[in-house]
């Protein structure tokens, strides 16, 4: 195996890693945490977390490289707040939100608020459904330019 | 991509933040898209993002046609 095909190789076993930590946990894992986990060294968590991040895969946070989001996951607390089976999560936004439940294959309520009033909207996803809720989506960045600013978008 | 109580609310948001405003979808078409986009195991080693021409054939398929989805060449 070549040091590219290496590199492909470690960045599955890694996003495989902090997908279920974060599907397990609530929360992406850290860095040091990843490392003792696989086990690999710090140096070699941290480069694949880039390469996953130069992939859009991962969103890390500036400085010091850590995971802010690994969609739809949020690493820091957000108007979205997830409420599954046994667990609870942040999702990046109400898209994000909604398909945290998709991808853990449960029952959900999604407590958000309105953009523009923080009046709360609980929205509820029952037997993969979507409960009839009021409210609408808006999606203010043109999908050619959601990566231009992942963090505002 | 944020929640809103109505069309008044969307208004008022982007006269604050002095946006244009982009695109409403229902909560249904936005439950549609997260079930779509997130559905497959991100777990597993065969999972790779969409191409560019896969997530605009999504949009289409979910009814989002105008050019405010189109997605910029790799």
């Amino acid at each position: 195996m070549d040091a590219e095909q290496a590199q492909i190789a470690l960045d599955k076993i890694v996003r495989h890693h902090v997908y279920d930590y974060v599907m397990r946990e609530g929360l992406p894992p850290t860095i040091t945490e990843t490392s003792s986990a696989l086990p690999r060294s710090l140096a070699e968590v941290r480069a694949s977390f880039q390469r996953l991040a130069d992939g859009h895969i991962l969103v890390l946070q500036k400085g010091n490289g850590e995971i802010l989001m690994a969609n739809p996951f949020s690493a820091v607390p957000t108007p979205f707040l997830v409420k599954a089976e046994d667990r609870s999560y942040y999702g990046n936004c109400i898209w994000d939100a909604m398909g945290i439940p998709a991808m853990l294959q449960q029952d959900a309520t999604i407590e958000a608020s309105c953009g523009c009033c923080s009046t709360a909207m609980n929205l509820k996803i029952r037997n993969g459904s979507l409960e009839e809720a009021r409210g609408i989506v808006h999606f203010a960045i043109p999908a050619a330019h959601w990566w231009d600013d992942i963090v505002f978008n | 991509m944020l929640l809103f109580w109505s069309e008044e609310h969307i208004e008022k948001w982007c006269k604050d933040w002095n946006l244009s405003r982009g695109e409403i979808i229902t909560l249904d078409s936005c439950y549609r898209l997260a079930q779509a986009w997130y559905s497959p195991d991100r777990r597993e080693p065969e999972w790779r993002r969409r191409t560019i021409d896969e997530a605009e054939a999504l949009f289409v398929e979910l009814g989002f046609t105008s050019s405010f989805w189109r997605l910029p060449e790799n």
